[in-house]
């Protein structure tokens, strides 16, 4: 990809300068045959123009000869006339000028002087016939200026009668009646043209229309000087043209302009016509085409302009479509990319996954199967089977834990997870975790400190199961990531509140294992990952524990965090938000106890705040003492008094604890039936090393509450010191109670162990069970049934033929007195909330998760069926 | 939206480039004759006026006033005037007056540009039409009424009032710490000491204009004594002779020669300006004569490389202008008379004369056009404007003086001497008593 733009980059801009160079030659070829087809052109219309202009000089030559030979015709006639004539005098004095002829003359042969038409005496004195130019055979004068004052010339005639010479007539023409045979101008009147006596070189006639109006010229000499030329090359070869009667055609500028200079011979070279056009004259049609070619090329280098421009526009636009595309097309890459990593990922992870699940899964199936082939071996041997059965039950226990973590996963992956809000206590939450993970501590010589500090309230409202689930996943892993000896801590820490409608928690869980490094701890919180390959370790785990409690945490609106070190152990903190209930009835329990008023004793400033912030608001006044012996005597004190104390609780740690004596020191400073109750870190297991203590709760009124310190546990110990001896009884009732001796069930199961096991337990418990295979057998059978034949009926839900909603939906409505009441309870493996609300919504009481717990079977059972 | 305006920029302008595309193919409706036929204009003047030898590219100051006016008329009137000119080639040629005088005769233009001298003979004679109806004529300083009118008749109208004066270069003038001289004496010891100082000819002269010496010391009491009409009266009587005004001029300019303050041999064969401009812009003659416009003309005097004043001819009374009025005048037979008369009405109009007067910086006929002039003619204009000039020609005289004072100047040149001129005089005195008394 990135070769390829690479290589586009290098076309762009390398592409681009040949490309230029290509279309720069392109141009210059093209101007280049423009400029020489316009140059053609200016040629071959500047040769045709010449010819042109030959041309006309060749009809203006012709004209004036035509002319001239027509005058010397007639003057020919006249002569014939005249030597017909007696007095030819007499004719030459009747005649009257005409605008051609102005003036007529007659010398008789051998005279020197004759008679004019004007009247005066008339010789030949004045006119030069010395050049020899003759018109049809006749003599010509040069040009000189007549009497009228304008220039003229004359041919003279021989006069001959009867082929003897009887004088000469001479006519006199002005040049002015040439004019009016001239056409009036040429070249758009902007060429010049005199008539110039080649004798003399005067201009003689300037015909009228004939170019610029201020030329007026003098002579051939005015002519070069006016019109500057002044090379002698040139005006050497014009003398010699003119001399020798030839004519000549040259550029020379006139006034700035470039002009063709002409001088053409007319009648022989007597007379010349000389003059001059402008080049842009002779050329304005070359110069029209050739504007029309530029303008054409113009035209075409516009539109060719256009089109490279609307090109560019294209391309620029479709230059930027494609780099939207591209970069379209690498977000979608890189999405792709990113989802194909995280699907590798994912895919790796669940490999593995499921090669750890294999494992996991056939490590306790392995024993659950290899202890059963023993227990079949050893079945005669009861210890060995209690062994057995032991093994085999934690190895199903561990195999369901691991099921219910992946349903768990799948659950909250697929959004199913639904928290079951509801109140709760702190001290049963920190409890019933302590109970399950002091133990495990307790294995591995690890020390469990459990702390909790500066809550206010106690009693919340969440959901306890998760709460729970999230703190066993951080302590169990706390307890399997650390050594043996080692210590955990749970602490529960009240924060500043952000409303007083919730209790801001942050549980903190930390150990001083093994740790973790930076690398994992990035990957953490997702699925399918361990802190270590469980083929490789013997630490035993789904490795979806922190997943699950992540994803719990974020669906409490909490925040979970962890820092850890290689060697030093990790710290887990989550910080939730709980609604605190409306009511707290704790009061009235307390004002009902009749105690007011508490003394404490613990040299622990922390626990002292911890107590005084719990039993605040419950009006119970609490007093501290450090040491026993300041208690002893606060409590003298006020003995007889209404400041006496109701209630003594002490710390046994405290330093001048020391025993039975004490405490009966204590009891004698406190007198009965007050309370005294002793605070210890150790549970109910640890107690029996505590030197004197069993001594001391044999006195009346003494009990142990364990830290810490929960006035709920408070509470129940208080309740528990008052009703002590009922309690003991009611337990043993209880006990007989869940006995299911007796009754006999219904049970729809389609599976055959299943059903067996279930026989076999409630058979175990002296119940019967009869078992239909589905929910229309067994529907069928409890029509059949007499009314309380079946204490209850125990509704697997899926199974052929009818599943177990649609049975207990039809039981339910079956037209019998015990359809409605006959407790039917759901024993499925479809262990998620949904199904539980679904199963309860078609009718049935209770909901039990498979694999059958039979403890919680009975209770069950025997709460529904009483 | 730079797309869209791009797009539209493109559209515009192949929509231009079609347009422009479909006016070139469009063409005149011709019919079924393919010829052009231009009207053709037939009203002609011809014009007959002097020509002056042209340099290339100079610019002709008076040509083009004139020029100008002329063009004025013809877009006004829609005529087409048709110059006619003669320029003498050399002495021995005739000359331009001689060649006006025989068109003029044979009617051969409309209108004519006249010397005094020639108005004179052809007023005369009657080949000139009266102007005085025009309202142009309405205008007109006396001067020029006075000088142009023949036998009661305003025969000719100039379009400036020309004016000859001594072109002198006041830098050599300097140089040798001499002043401007006012009297005949005065001037001919100015001639002494360039003379003396190695200027070989101290006065450039050509055949035409040496007469406005002799023109200035006869008339200066004449024309500014006070006694105008009974001198002149007196002349048309035969009571004083002309000779007798005539004489110290040609004295004066006998002494010129024989001093060699003037090369008479050159001056005798040489046209106007010929013979001496050249010498004078080269500032080896400190003194010409020329006519007003001279000073204004390229081709004449307008551009020196020294400073040049144009001072009035030497005088008993000063430095004084003379002043030769020409003329437009109408020939009486002219072919084209009407349009004639309606040209000079256009040319002659106080808008025409204001555009001629400011082109070419000269003094107007119409009392209606004042026009500063330049300073090399401040002192020649000074005299002017304060009435004190001579006139070159005056139609109250019967002897015509303006050609018959040149003429008679060319015999002095020629080698005559001063009393075969003054006898001359005498001779045309006593033909115009004669002719009077016919």
């Amino acid at each position: 990809m990135k070769w390829i733009r690479r290589k586009q980059n290098k076309y762009g801009t390398d592409k681009g300068f040949p490309l230029l160079l290509s279309m720069i030659l392109v141009f210059c070829i093209l101007g280049a045959v423009v400029l020489s087809v316009s140059w053609k052109i200016s040629r071959e219309m500047s040769t045709a123009a010449i010819q042109n202009l030959n041309e006309s000089l060749d009809l203006i030559k012709c004209t004036i000869e035509a002319i001239l030979k027509k005058e010397a015709e007639f003057q020919k006639l006249m002569a014939q006339e005249i030597a017909e004539r007696e007095e030819p005098e007499e004719y030459v004095r009747s005649y009257r000028k005409n605008q051609t002829m102005v003036k007529i003359a007659f010398i008789r042969a051998g005279e020197t002087e004759g008679i004019s038409s004007t009247g005066e005496v008339f010789s030949e004195e004045g006119l030069d016939f010395s050049s020899g130019g003759v018109v049809d055979g006749l003599l010509i004068s040069h040009s000189y200026l007549n009497y009228m004052g304008t220039w003229a010339y004359t041919i003279k005639c021989p006069v001959e009668k009867e082929g003897r010479n009887t004088g000469t007539l001479y006519v006199e023409y002005t040049y002015d009646s040439l004019d009016k045979s001239l056409p009036n101008g040429f070249y758009n009147k902007r060429a010049l043209l005199y008539i110039m006596d080649a004798k003399t070189e005067r201009f003689v006639l300037k015909p009228k229309g004939m170019g610029e109006r201020s030329a007026g010229h003098l002579n051939l000499e005015d002519f070069y000087r006016a019109n500057d030329i002044r090379e002698e090359a040139l005006r050497a070869e014009v003398e010699e043209c003119v001399k020798n009667g030839k004519n000549i055609m040259f550029y020379h500028d006139i006034r700035g302009k470039r002009a063709l200079n002409y001088m053409w011979t007319v009648n022989g070279g007597t007379i010349y016509l000389i003059g001059y056009v402008p080049i842009e004259a002779i050329q304005q049609e070359g110069k029209a085409v050739n504007q029309n070619i530029l303008i054409v090329v113009a035209a075409m280098l516009i539109a060719f302009f256009l089109c490279c421009l609307l090109y560019y526009l294209n391309q620029r636009q479709q230059i930027k479509i494609r780099r939207e595309r591209e970069a379209e097309r690498e977000l979608h890459n890189k999405q792709l990319t990113e989802a194909l990593q995280a699907a590798q990922m994912a895919s790796n992870s669940k490999t593995t996954f499921l090669s750890n699940m294999s494992h996991d899964i056939r490590t306790p199936m392995n024993a659950v199967i290899g202890f059963t082939t023993l227990l079949a071996k050893d079945a005669e041997n009861p210890d060995k089977v209690r062994e057995y059965t032991k093994k085999i039950m934690a190895s199903g226990q561990h195999l369901l834990s691991l099921i219910n973590d992946i349903l768990d996963v799948s659950k909250i992956e697929s959004g199913k997870v639904v928290l079951n809000v509801e109140e709760f206590t702190l001290n049963d939450l920190v409890s019933s975790v302590d109970a399950i993970i002091r133990p495990m501590a307790g294995a591995r010589s690890q020390e469990f400190h459990v702390e909790v500090t500066d809550v206010k309230h106690e009693y919340l409202i969440g959901d306890e199961t998760r709460i729970n689930q999230i703190l066993i996943n951080l302590l169990s892993n706390a307890v399997k990531y650390t050594p043996e000896g080692g210590n955990i801590w749970f602490r529960i820490i009240g924060l500043k509140q952000r409303s007083s409608q919730f209790e801001h928690i942050r549980i903190e869980v930390e150990d001083d294992g093994y740790g973790m490094t930076p690398e994992y701890l990035k990957t953490i919180f997702d699925a399918f990952t361990r802190a270590e390959n469980s083929t490789t370790n013997k630490v035993q785990g789904t490795g979806l524990g922190m997943a699950i409690t992540k994803n719990i945490v974020e669906l409490m609106g909490g925040t979970i965090e962890v820092t850890s070190e290689v060697g030093k152990g990790s710290l887990f903190r989550v910080d939730l938000e709980f609604r605190i209930p409306e009511g707290q009835a704790d009061k009235k329990f307390w004002e009902e106890s009749g105690i007011s008023r508490l003394l404490f004793v613990d040299a622990d400033v922390r626990e002292e705040r911890n107590i005084r912030m719990l039993m605040d608001g419950m009006g119970i006044a609490v007093d501290t003492a450090s040491c026993v012996e300041e208690a002893v005597h606060k409590m003298e004190e006020v003995n007889g008094t209404q400041r006496a104390y109701h209630m003594l609780m002490v710390e046994w740690d405290v330093p001048d604890m020391e025993g039975i004596r004490t405490v009966e020191r204590i009891r004698e400073a406190l007198p009965e039936p007050a309370p005294i109750l002793f605070i210890t870190t150790y549970g109910a297991d640890g107690m029996e090393c505590l030197d004197g203590m069993e001594e001391a709760l044999r006195m009346g009124y003494t009990g142990v509450l364990m830290k810490p310190f929960f006035l709920s546990a408070l509470k129940e110990k208080i309740t528990e010191m008052r009703t002590g001896e009922a309690g003991g009884k009611q337990e043993a009732e209880t006990g007989e109670e869940n006995s299911l001796e007796g009754l006999n069930f219904l049970a729809a199961e389609d599976n055959e162990i299943n059903a067996e096991i279930l026989s076999e337990i409630l058979s175990m418990e002296g119940a019967k069970c009869e078992i239909a295979e589905n929910g229309r057998l067994a529907l069928e059978r409890f029509m059949r049934a007499g009314e309380g034949e079946f204490d209850a009926i125990l509704m697997d839900v899926q199974m052929p033929v009818m599943n177990g909603y649609d049975a207990t939906r039809a039981i339910r409505a079956l037209n019998r007195e015990d359809a409605a009441k006959i407790p039917i309870i759901a024993m499925t493996a479809n262990a998620f909330a949904e199904d539980e609300k679904e199963a309860l919504n078609a009718g049935m009481n209770v909901h039990l998760a498979k694999p059958v717990d039979v403890e919680l079977l009975k209770k069950v059972l025997r709460q529904y069926i009483r | 939206m730079e797309s869209k305006s791009n797009r539209i920029a493109a559209a515009a302008c192949l929509a231009l480039m079609l347009f422009v595309s479909m006016a070139a193919c469009g063409s005149g409706s011709h019919g079924l004759n393919l010829v052009e036929t231009e009207e053709e204009n037939n009203r002609i003047v011809n014009l007959y006026s002097p020509m002056e030898k042209m340099e290339p590219d100079a610019e002709n100051v008076a040509r083009s006033a004139m020029d100008k006016t002329v063009i004025m008329a013809e877009e006004k009137l829609g005529v087409t005037v048709g110059y006619i000119t003669y320029t003498a080639e050399n002495y021995q040629d005739k000359t331009y007056d001689d060649v006006a005088l025989d068109r003029a005769r044979n009617n051969m233009d409309d209108i004519y540009l006249l010397n005094p001298d020639v108005i004179q003979v052809l007023g005369g004679e009657g080949r000139l039409m009266d102007l005085s109806g025009l309202e142009c004529a309405q205008n007109l300083r006396d001067v020029v009424k006075t000088a142009n009118t023949v036998d009661g008749k305003l025969v000719a109208i100039p379009q400036e009032v020309v004016a000859y004066g001594l072109f002198v270069n006041k830098d050599m003038f300097d140089r040798y710490n001499l002043e401007l001289p006012n009297t005949p004496e005065e001037f001919l010891e100015c001639c002494r000491v360039f003379k003396e100082n190695g200027i070989e000819t101290p006065v450039g002269a050509n055949r035409w204009w040496l007469e406005n010496f002799v023109l200035a010391q006869a008339y200066a009491d004449l024309y500014n004594g006070g006694n105008t009409e009974a001198e002149i009266a007196a002349l048309n009587s035969g009571e004083s002779k002309y000779s007798d005004y005539m004489r110290p001029g040609f004295e004066f300019l006998q002494e010129m020669i024989d001093c060699g303050y003037i090369d008479a041999e050159k001056a005798y064969v040489s046209e106007a300006l010929e013979g001496e401009r050249e010498d004078f812009l080269a500032q080896k003659t400190p003194i010409v004569m020329a006519y007003w416009g001279a000073a204004n003309t390229e081709t004449a005097y307008g551009k020196t490389d020294f400073e040049m004043l144009v001072i009035g001819f030497p005088s008993d009374r000063g430095q004084m202008p003379v002043m030769p009025l020409t003329g437009y005048g109408i020939g009486t037979h002219a072919e084209h008379a009407e349009d004639a008369r309606d040209f000079l009405e256009v040319v002659l109009s106080d808008e025409a004369l204001r555009v001629y007067t400011e082109t070419n910086k000269v003094i107007s006929p119409s009392k209606n056009v004042e026009v500063d002039c330049i300073p090399a003619l401040k002192p020649l204009n000074d005299r002017i404007e304060e009435n004190v000039y001579v006139l070159g020609a005056n139609a109250g005289m019967k002897v015509e003086q303006w050609g018959n004072t040149c003429l008679i100047v060319r015999e002095l040149l020629n080698g005559a001497t001063v009393d075969e001129c003054m006898a001359e005089f005498d001779r045309l005195q006593a033909e115009s008593l004669a002719d009077a008394r016919e």
